[in-house]
This record gives structure tokens, C-alpha cells and sequence, in this order.
């Protein structure tokens, strides 16, 4: 059973994810397509918002390393928001942070990447 | 903050090798089994690029199973030899600089650069060779602790038994598919040979052509129609088509005699049950009660058949539905002393000699599924293709209504 599922928000060429639900299996792998296809497109801005991920396991965090790799091969800028602390402490963990811009909420992601080229 | 972090680190790989336990023991197919397994891994170790091997000891070569994060790598494949699999330290990672001066790396060294390996795992279960795991570069520092890859090694040792299960079962799947298939060869050529006894039957009686086949036809509708199992089904087909094997030893003259039988004559005539019993009780046949089917089919409800003169009862269902099938099919066609009777005539027949010679509940059924046969609610009819065709169906369904009606009221 997959409680996982993700909504998408676009706004002045920056895209925002919301990852919903247990990030512990394949059908995560959805987010890592998602992002791929925006890169594809040129739109290198995107904003991962945590607010609605309940758990993430190692598979999980695999599909984020992916969603980090495709980041670093297409130049783009990936931001982390609204993360709580034991997602953040994995993250660190795993080395996924020091690839991405970690911000309390999505407002602050925002108005970083706004200002960015 | 170190030992807080180890300890973070500690609970993070615990959780990994429980997640990959219950992936390990997961119900899922094969390959997205072997996929996830691989996620969990690099998910641990915070590798994007990996693919997982399995080893093909035919063709020495570890053919991809699994990938992630990397492209167009499908189909890629790494030659190995025996001999090479006896460098590697079992289960455990190996950096590709290790490997370089191996003549491993050298054969496969543009597919080793397509999957970006930093990082190689060959996997053993046991001392059995059965595959590897290539990683690429982590997010993290390149290299690993001594406690990572101890904790590699571990989880390479579960991924390796579950790529050995997983294929063991595979390879027993297959086995299990041609041993299937097999069997139903052989079930056809067995009933393709039941078939051609009974033509060799029939044959012996020029009127009695093909009579066996439409007595296991008409027994399989009335069978099936009572819900029998499939299995169940087959064996009373089987028994229609042998029912009469014992006729190969009567006289060929006494069996095509246009006049009255002599006592004698209808006394060597009645054996034909007893001797068919004879033959086939010493075929051990998959299908249960052939042989009795086979020896009762000239029995009575009312006690007056042969060979043992049972009544009602002592009847099985099957017996019951052999002997209506049996007995349908004379009346439906020619003998050599009286022409047959029309569909009509021999359905009153039927319903005349109810509680006599035939049992009313097979019957009923029996009626029921002509009556089905001829409104063309039965996809595969059994019973009206063999008969002839100059009946007329709303004179034979308004009979069939009657007498059904009759028999539940």
C-alpha cells in the first residue's frame, strides 16, 4: 500500500513540491521523476516543502540522494522547507544538505530564490 | 556532538537493516523485491548511483538486474570468469582502485565507467558466487569507515542470500511451468490414446460408430451440469470412452446380428461389462472410479441390470449418468435389429422407464441441460451436435417443460 503522493505549485518559474505521506517505498520514486522532468523543461528552481511528510525511511532518503544528483548534473537550486528535526538530522546525516538551501518555511525558500538567477 | 552523531548514525542503520528485512521477506516480485533492497542501501549510504548484478555462471557474465540514478545503461552487462570471483574478499566492498589491476576490471572497464562504480560489492551466499553491487559516488565523503563497511558487508550477506532464494525460486518456477506443461502433453497424448481405443471399440460395431465418444459427451454435460470437478468431470469422460472395452472379446457376429439373440448370445453379450472392468481396473488412472463407472453401466435403479443387479442406492451418480448415456445414445441410433428412435420418441422413452431403468434426479438434470443445449445457453453443447438435426427444438423444448414440470411436481 503506498501513502504517498505529491502536489505541485508553480509560480515566477519556481516550481513547489509538497511531498505527502510516507516516503518509505518505490512509489517515492514519483518525486525523483517530478523533479527530472522540471530540470528537463529548463526550470531550475524548485522547492521541496516537508510540511505533510509524515516518515522517511532509507528508501526514502535513496530517492532523495537521487532528487540531490539530478540537482548537481543540472545546475539547478533545490531548497528543503519546513523539515523536521529528525528528517533534518538525517539529511545532515547522509551528507543530502550540504547539496540543497534548508529554510524554515517555504516563504523564506521563496523570497531566497526569487533574488537568485 | 560525535557520539550524539554516532548514535544518530547507529538508530539510522539499525532502522536500514530493518527496513531491509521486511523488504527481504516481502511479498513482491523479484525484481521490485531486488530493486528496493537496493534503495535501502543507497539510502543508508547516501549513494544516487548504483546497479545490482546477477551472476550467469553459463555465460560468465553478471547480467544487470536493478539500477538507480544512472541512464542508459540498460542491457549492459560485466564479464567474469571463475577465476576472478576468487580475488574478491566476500561480501565486501571493494574500492575500484583495488580492483583496477585485476583483469576483471580490465575487460569491463567502459561499462565500470558507465555506471560511475566507486564502489564494488560482490555477493556470495555462502561460498556461491551470485552476483554484485556497483555504487557510485556518495553525497557524503567518498571513501568508508571501518564501521560502514561493516555494516556493507552485512547487509551485502542479506542481499546476497535473498538474490539466491529469489533465484533458486525463480529456477524452481520454471521448473515447476515445463513440468506443468509436460504433464499436459502427456495428458493429451494419454487421452488422445483413450480416444483411439475407443475408436478401435466402436470399430469392431458397424453400428456402434463413435458411440463411445457421444456416451462420454452426453456424460460430461449431465456431470458438469450436477457441478462435478473438473477432475471428476475428465474421469467420467474417460470411463464413456472405455465403457465398452470389453467387447473386444465378443463375438463380431453375435454383436452386428440383425436377428433376435439366442440366450447364449445375449448371455456372451452381457459379459462385456464384467471383462471392460477387467481390463481397466488394472490401469492405475489419475481419475477416481473409472472402473466402477465402467462396470456398472448396464445396472438398473430397479435392480434388474447386470452385472451385480444393484438398485437405487447402491447406485453412485456416476454409474447413474453412464447408464442414461449409454442407453440414450442405443436409442438415438441404429442397431442391427431396429432403426433409431427421434429425439422425440427417445426422450418419452427416457421419462417412460424413470425409476426403472433410469435414476429421476440424473435425469432431470439430464433434460435440464438438453433443454439449455437447445436454447443456446450453453457455450460448448455436448449433447444436440451429435444428434441428428431434423428435430424440431420448440416441439422438443415444450416436451422437455412437461416433463420437468412433471418430475418437480
Amino acid at each position: 500500500m503506498n501513502n504517498f503522493s505529491i502536489s505541485v505549485r508553480s509560480a515566477n518559474n519556481i516550481i513547489v513540491i509538497m511531498p505527502n505521506g510516507y516516503v518509505n517505498d518505490l512509489g517515492a520514486e514519483k518525486l525523483e521523476h517530478a523533479c527530472e522532468q522540471f530540470f528537463d523543461k529548463g526550470l531550475k528552481k524548485i522547492v521541496i516543502n516537508f510540511s505533510d511528510v509524515q516518515f522517511i525511511n532509507s528508501i526514502g532518503a535513496s530517492v532523495f540522494t537521487s532528487v540531490v544528483q539530478k540537482t548537481l548534473e543540472y545546475s539547478s537550486v533545490l531548497c528543503f522547507t519546513n523539515m523536521k528535526k529528525i528528517h533534518r538530522d538525517v539529511f545532515d546525516m547522509l551528507g543530502i544538505t550540504k547539496h540543497v538551501r534548508v529554510f524554515k518555511d517555504e516563504r523564506d525558500a521563496l523570497n531566497f530564490l526569487k533574488d537568485t538567477e | 556532538m560525535k557520539r550524539k552523531w554516532d548514535l544518530k548514525r547507529l538508530i539510522f542503520n539499525i532502522s536500514s537493516l530493518v527496513d531491509l528485512g521486511q523488504e527481504v521477506t516481502s511479498s513482491k516480485g523479484y525484481n521490485e523485491k531486488m530493486k528496493t533492497t537496493l534503495y535501502v542501501v543507497t539510502g543508508m549510504f547516501s549513494v544516487p548511483k548504483a546497479a545490482l548484478f546477477v551472476y550467469d555462471s553459463n555465460h560468465h557474465r553478471l547480467e544487470l538486474l536493478t539500477y538507480k540514478g544512472l541512464r542508459e545503461i540498460d542491457g549492459i552487462s560485466l564479464y567474469i570468469k571463475a577465476r576472478h570471483t576468487k580475488t574478491f574478499n566476500k561480501n565486501e566492498p571493494h574500492t575500484i582502485d583495488e580492483i583496477r589491476n585485476n583483469s576483471f576490471y580490465e575487460h569491463n572497464n567502459n561499462a565500470f565507467k558507465k555506471l560511475h562504480t566507486k564502489t564494488f560489492i560482490p555477493l556470495f551466499a555462502k561460498d556461491e558466487f551470485v552476483g554484485a553491487i556497483t555504487l557510485g559516488k556518495r553525497l557524503v565523503r567518498t571513501s568508508y569507515l571501518q564501521s560502514e563497511k561493516d555494516v556493507l558487508k552485512v547487509v551485502a550477506n542479506q542481499m546476497a542470500i535473498t538474490l539466491h532464494n529469489s533465484s533458486l525460486f525463480k529456477k524452481l518456477t520454471a521448473k515447476v511451468s515445463e513440468n506443468k506443461g509436460l504433464y499436459e502433453n502427456m495428458r493429451h497424448i494419454y487421452h488422445d490414446t483413450i480416444q483411439a481405443f475407443a475408436a478401435a471399440i466402436d470399430a469392431k460395431d458397424v453400428y456402434t460408430k463413435n458411440h463411445s465418444y457421444r456416451v462420454a459427451r452426453y456424460a460430461v454435460a449431465i456431470a458438469g451440469e450436477l457441478g462435478w470437478k473438473e477432475k471428476d468431470v475428465e474421469g467420467i469422460y474417460v470411463a464413456g470412452l472405455l465403457h465398452d472395452i470389453g467387447k473386444i472379446i465378443i463375438d463380431k457376429e453375435v454383436m452386428n446380428k440383425c436377428e433376435e439373440l439366442s440366450v447364449m448370445e445375449m448371455s456372451e453379450i452381457k459379459k462385456h461389462p464384467q471383462i471392460s472392468y477387467d481390463i481397466i481396473s488394472k490401469i492405475r488412472f489419475p481419475w477416481k472410479d473409472v472402473a466402477h463407472f465402467v462396470r456398472h453401466h448396464h445396472e438398473r435403479v430397479d435392480g434388474k441390470g447386470y452385472p451385480d443387479s444393484l438398485q437405487g442406492e447402491e447406485l453412485s451418480d456416476g454409474v447413474k449418468i453412464l447408464a442414461l448415456a449409454d442407453a440414450f445414445d442405443a436409442m438415438t441410433t441404429d442397431r442391427p435389429y431396429r432403426g433409431k428412435l427421434s429425439l422425440f420418441d427417445a426422450l418419452r422413452e427416457v421419462k417412460k422407464c424413470l425409476g426403472a431403468q433410469f435414476d429421476g434426479k440424473i435425469s432431470n438434470v439430464f433434460f435440464g441441460v438438453l433443454k439449455k443445449e437447445i436454447k443456446g445457453e450453453i457455450r460448448e453443447a455436448q449433447i444436440i451436435p451429435h444428434l441428428d438435426k431434423d428435430f424440431d427444438p420448440t416441439v422438443i423444448n415444450t416436451l422437455l417443460e412437461g416433463i420437468t414440470a412433471e418430475l418437480s411436481a
